[in-house]
């Protein structure tokens, strides 16, 4: 049988015993946090725990996938159970290749990273973004530029589409009216932050029940959050 | 009375400024902010907080120098520092932990992963 390599970073204990134990043949490296991870060399195979004592593993996801020394990496990420599939939708949009629920089935576990492995090999990964994000019955297509609710088509104006799939790849996240501004409304800061509002209320209103996810935060910023 | 942790947190944009010293108050801590790298540095050096939260790209110098700078003052050899930035590159990340920060989060952030990084440094196990 092929050997394989994984590198884990984790400082939780009980990760990196279920990692040795279901791993069982890899050859395992271990590094306790992100920054010991980056004075590595990153090759292959990497399992990340989500909560790292320096950075999130969703945010060392984000960080490797945009990265071009980095981004053909394969990135599983592992959360703290029980399972959910917002928390693994979001970790896949994200740019991680796999997501799982601490602790998962063993056999499982195995099996996935070993299919993930034979199908693509380290550092065979293309970049590849999402054709379609799903949010229960809420769907967004990037490349055709439409949104739907059910069968319901959502007619949005450009920046209205914009603004949405912002939210959608920062979901969880607080973002505030001058990064829209800045990320969204692209020309800068000139439209100012009651523009910014206008259209969030409008946005809410068009996406109907999806709408009361966009919550406002603290009164100057937003967060998309299911 | 115990008084509640300092936390000093350094950002020139206002809105995360305020979201940022709203989580820290939140999780039970005093703050203190500035909208300059070298305003930062000098209140960290007149008053030791027990956190700093360091934006990267400031208007006077960057916050990466600032940390160096901090950490040349004896009171903030020590003092846990989570740079708190936009900026995702891995080199700036590598960089920003090699430094020795406690922590690296990225913006738009998580409030709840900010909440937590924030009483793990001030309140530590």
């Amino acid at each position: 049988m092929k050997t394989y390599a994984a590198a884990c970073v984790t400082a939780a204990a009980g990760t990196g015993a279920f990692l040795e134990s279901a791993l069982e043949g890899f050859r395992l490296k271990f590094y306790a946090s992100a920054g010991a991870f980056l004075k590595s060399s990153p090759r292959g195979l990497i399992i990340i725990d989500a909560a790292l004592p320096d950075m999130s593993g969703r945010d060392l996801v984000a960080v490797l996938r945009g990265d071009k020394k980095t981004a053909g990496l394969l990135l599983v990420l592992t959360g703290a159970g029980p399972y959910s599939p917002a928390a693994a939708a979001l970790s896949l949009e994200n740019g991680a290749d796999e997501y799982f629920a601490f602790p998962p089935d063993a056999r499982l576990f195995r099996a996935r990273l070993l299919n993930l492995l034979a199908r693509r090999g380290p550092g065979a990964r293309a970049a590849e973004k999402p054709a379609e994000y799903s949010i229960g019955a809420l769907k967004i297509s990037p490349e055709a530029r439409t949104a739907s609710v059910g069968a319901a088509r959502v007619r949005l104006t450009a920046l209205e589409f914009d603004l949405l799939l912002y939210f959608l790849k920062n979901q969880g996240r607080v973002v505030s009216r001058t990064v829209l501004l800045e990320r969204v409304w692209r020309q800068g800061l000139e439209a100012g932050p009651r523009a910014v509002d206008k259209r969030i209320e409008a946005l809410r209103s068009r996406l109907g029940k999806f709408g009361s996810k966009i919550r406002t935060v603290f009164g100057i910023g937003y967060i998309f959050k299911l | 009375m115990i008084p509640l942790p300092k936390v000093l947190i350094v950002d020139d944009e206002a809105d995360y400024l305020a979201i940022a010293a709203h989580i820290a108050a939140k999780a039970g801590c005093a703050v203190i902010t500035a909208a300059a790298a070298l305003k930062g540095v000098e209140l960290a050096e007149s008053d030791p907080p027990s956190l700093i939260l360091l934006d990267v790209g400031l208007p006077d110098i960057s916050g990466f120098e600032a940390a160096r700078r901090m950490r040349r003052i004896p009171a903030l050899a020590r003092t846990p520092i989570i740079f708190f930035t936009v900026r995702s590159e891995l080199d700036m990340v590598s960089e920003g932990l090699k430094l020795g920060a406690a922590g690296y989060v990225l913006k738009p952030f998580d409030p709840d992963d900010l909440s937590r990084r924030i009483k793990a440094a001030v309140f530590p196990a």
